[in-house]
């Protein structure tokens, strides 16, 4: 057996907490009493959640981030390895029902601190300046409280703080370059480019992705190993875990890992006083604050506003519109599979790196309002395995001989937009996970419009992949990411939150992440969830105390603080902003 | 009608040569490569969680003995290793025994599903009383055509006993929760990845040949052979689950993009 020449690997003697193969926390971390009433309490320490508590923490502001799951050292949790990868998901039990369920766990939802992110294949586009009023245009879905023009700063700015890799020139949308350089292509995008040129077809090569292509400070470049949804454990991946949360925890926030908030209480005032949760040994614990900040995504942040329901907010807090958990969202992500005569071996390079985003917008030609996008995605074995079962009914030896194809194979990823419809939704089930707390009952179907835009994606999609020349195209049909369940507008009676997150009906409560979103384009929400964090923070800090009393409520554009990005951000890469 | 009694010749074979395949050690196209041979360039969590696997196969807690080897029996059928010289078959009752024993899943129930544990119970049973309505024999006793036969008719959608069970559970649903469950049993294994030539593990050595299929220094090239599924089987052929309807909501959503 052959060895490294410096000899084996083994993780850094100590026991620092790595967050990446570089980064170590040195810090000692603040811990807040319950007693003692914090400003701010974040209830996720995801994308949103993420970003949120870094700014705020910057800010001078006292607070605290639960998590439900752990703080993880990439190092010493995290593995190359599919199944390995298993604790990375929200496990906890969830019910899916409706006409077209939806899948969970893996696919859309991470449990521990750096949520989804730590997860995510980190596609990070932008959302169109067109998906801000697709009603005013189109007549379908809702307009969003704020147009792209408002966001658009801070995207450039969430773009170099993670940083985003990608073209010089994106043309796409607002067209844009990113601050740091391509990536080199992996077999599933030389079979995307191919496809997409033999039809004429503008493609994006070697991003945009959150996937450092040179090192940057603490954090070294990809490695192509292809492992970025099982967990990066190299740190090139960006994850709020190793880009937002050691700058938080410098600037004294706390996070309160494998903690599960079961409810947010309400004072006599109607507002919010803390909130209760079950700690890592599952005591019942209470903690104090003049504000709440709930990040917990599309499924969980419903779950526990509906949980939360009390005398006066008999139908869940924040809940007078009958909104919250309403208006949920995935987006269609059918895989598209073609077999090549020619080698691909589709486990090298990240599964994220090549895409068009040339059907995005309304094709009236089509018969169907907004559009979709294709990317590269590099499903491993046993992912692989699972889709033939589905795509082609491999099983016996009709999957022991596909699978021994494997490196034969590309797969690329359709990303549609399926418009927000009131009847899919989160409510609570009956049964109770292991804390005593109701479960969510999601139920999900297609509408017209979908039906039509994931048969004409799909197909669209299978071109591409006989263009680049595969003997052998099939399909599978799922869905990707979650947005909406608790919506942004300025209707109170609509909506549930304003356009910073904060909910119309309780002045302290908020909410920060994807169950925000209106609508959700044919983009990967990641990026759009940071940059509504960035901006809602400049919000919160802008209000500063005025937050905290009771009666103010300002809708007033705040400055854009430039001051608060972490560490790192600026003098690096060359961005064309 | 087939007994054990008859020997019936269970591998695949060769079409060149018209030879039965194995028993052998590593069938597929890449012989010789071993991931398990790059391990000393793994980090150590990765080799500690993926020996594991490899080493400490666990004991059946949860089901019974009876359970157990009926559930056998359909594994070998769902991912036949009749290839394979004993020493390399890959466990896979244990690994579903274990999942269900730890209460382990994957965040979400259908609503028209039982919990897990319940629906392989109930499957269980359900393939054995097809077994008793086609052939008036335990699914133990028929041969290995006449169990694919039946496993074909879960896949199909369309089983021709067992109704009282399927009004409790979908199909196709518990079809695609069987072979799921050896498909990941089978596939994190890493004789399944040297048979199929998927590299592994690359933290922190990286991969550095991305484009062209190309293989690593430390990888193999292929090396095909054209072969079939043996005469026994009816597994060598594809056809859609259950006809295939849209958004059946596979339980292969996971970990894409």
């Amino acid at each position: 057996m052959k060895s490294p020449i410096l000899g084996e690997f083994h993780p850094p003697s100590g026991k620092p907490h790595m967050l990446g193969s570089i980064q170590r926390i040195e810090t000692p971390m603040h811990r807040f009493s319950e007693a003692e009433e914090v400003d701010y309490v974040i209830v996720g320490v995801g994308a949103g959640g993420g970003v949120l508590l870094q700014r705020l923490a910057r800010a001078g502001f006292r607070v605290i981030g639960f998590d439900a799951g752990p703080f993880w050292d990439t190092e010493r949790d995290w593995v190359s390895d599919e199944k390995g990868a298993h604790n990375l998901y929200w496990n906890d039990m969830r019910i899916t029902a409706g006409e077209h369920p939806l899948a969970f766990g893996a696919n859309n939802s991470g449990k521990g601190v750096g949520g989804g992110t730590v997860h995510w294949a980190s596609f990070t586009p932008r959302l169109h300046p067109s998906d801000f009023s697709i009603h005013s245009t189109d007549g379908v879905g809702v307009d969003w409280p704020i147009p792209y023009s408002d966001l658009k700063p801070y995207y450039e700015l969430m773009e170099l703080e993670l940083p985003v890799s990608g073209p010089s020139y994106y043309p796409w949308g607002d067209p844009h370059g990113y601050p740091y350089g391509a990536h080199p292509m992996g077999g599933v995008g030389d079979a995307l480019i191919r496809g997409c040129t033999n039809l004429g077809i503008g493609v994006s090569a070697g991003g945009p992705v959150a996937i450092l292509s040179g090192s940057r400070a603490n954090r070294p470049h990809c490695i192509y190993r292809g492992f970025c949804i099982q967990g990066c454990k190299v740190g090139a991946k960006a994850s709020t875990l190793i880009t937002h949360v050691p700058d938080a925890i410098e600037n004294g926030a706390e996070i309160r890992p494998n903690c599960m908030v079961s409810r947010i209480h309400v004072g006599a005032t109607r507002r919010v006083t803390g909130v209760s949760y079950f700690d890592s040994d599952g005591r019942a614990c209470f903690q104090k604050a003049k504000a709440v900040i709930v990040a917990g995504y599309s499924i969980e942040t419903p779950r526990l506003l509906l949980n939360s329901a009390c005398p006066g907010f008999e139908n869940g807090l924040a809940n007078s519109s009958g909104c919250v958990g309403r208006y949920l969202m995935a987006q269609a992500g059918n895989v598209v599979l073609g077999r090549f005569e020619e080698l691909v071996r589709m486990y090298k390079a990240p599964p994220a790196h090549a895409l068009t985003e040339e059907f995005y917008e309304t094709d009236p030609k089509r018969g169907f309002a907004r559009g979709f996008a294709i990317q590269t995605v590099g499903p491993l074995p046993m992912s692989f395995a699972k889709q033939m079962m589905v795509a082609k009914g491999a099983w016996g030896w009709g999957l022991r001989s596909v699978m021994m194809d494997y490196n034969h194979w590309a797969a690329f990823g359709f990303l549609g937009e399926i418009l927000p419809n009131a009847d899919n939704r989160v409510q609570l089930a009956e049964e109770k996970d292991r804390l005593g707390i109701p479960i969510a009952k999601i139920t999900f179907n297609l509408y017209d419009n979908d039906k039509k835009l994931i048969e004409f994606g799909k197909n669209k999609t299978m071109e591409v992949m006989w263009a680049a020349g595969a003997q052998e195209v099939v399909q599978e049909a799922r869905y990707a990411h979650l947005v909406g369940a608790a919506r942004m507008g300025d209707n109170p009676e609509t909506s549930v939150v304003d356009q910073f997150g904060r909910t119309h009906d309780i002045a302290n409560l908020f909410i920060c992440d994807g169950s925000i979103m209106p609508t959700q384009g044919s983009a990967n929400p990641g990026l759009t969830i940071m940059a509504l964090a960035a901006r809602a923070a400049d919000y919160l800090i802008a209000e500063g105390e005025e937050i905290f009393k009771p009666r103010t409520r300002n809708i007033r554009k705040p400055p854009m603080r430039r001051d608060l990005s972490p560490p790192d951000t600026w003098g690096h890469g060359m961005p064309r902003i | 009608m087939n007994s054990q009694t008859e020997r019936v010749d269970t591998r695949p074979v060769n079409t060149r040569t018209g030879k039965p395949i194995g028993p052998i050690s590593q069938p597929g196209y890449y012989p010789g490569f071993s991931t398990l041979a790059q391990q000393k360039f793994w980090d150590a969590k990765t080799r500690e969680v993926v020996l594991d696997r490899v080493i400490n196969v666990p004991e059946i807690r949860f089901f019974s003995q009876q359970e157990a080897r009926l559930l056998e029996a359909i594994c070998d059928r769902i991912l036949p290793q009749d290839d394979r010289d004993e020493s390399h078959k890959i466990p896979i009752v244990p690994q579903i025994d274990r999942r269900l024993y730890e209460n382990s899943h994957d965040g979400y129930r259908y609503e028209d599903m039982p919990p897990d544990r319940e629906a392989f119970q109930l499957g269980l049973r359900a393939v054995e009383e097809i077994a008793q309505h086609e052939y008036r024999l335990g699914f133990l006793e028929i041969g290995p055509r006449e169990q694919d036969r039946i496993l074909q008719s879960l896949h199909d959608g369309k089983p021709s006993a067992a109704h009282e069970i399927w009004k409790r559970m979908a199909v196709h649903r518990f079809w695609m929760l069987l072979v799921s469950d050896c498909a990941d049993a089978y596939y994190s294994h890493p004789w399944a990845w040297d048979e199929i030539g998927f590299g592994g593990p690359a933290y922190p050595r990286a991969y550095m040949r991305l484009e062209r299929g190309e293989a690593e220094p430390w990888e193999s090239e292929e090396k095909r052979y054209q072969w079939k599924a043996p005469d026994s089987s009816v597994s060598g052929v594809f056809e859609p689950v259950a006809g295939q309807a849209e958004h059946l909501g596979s339980p292969g959503q996971g970990g894409t993009h």
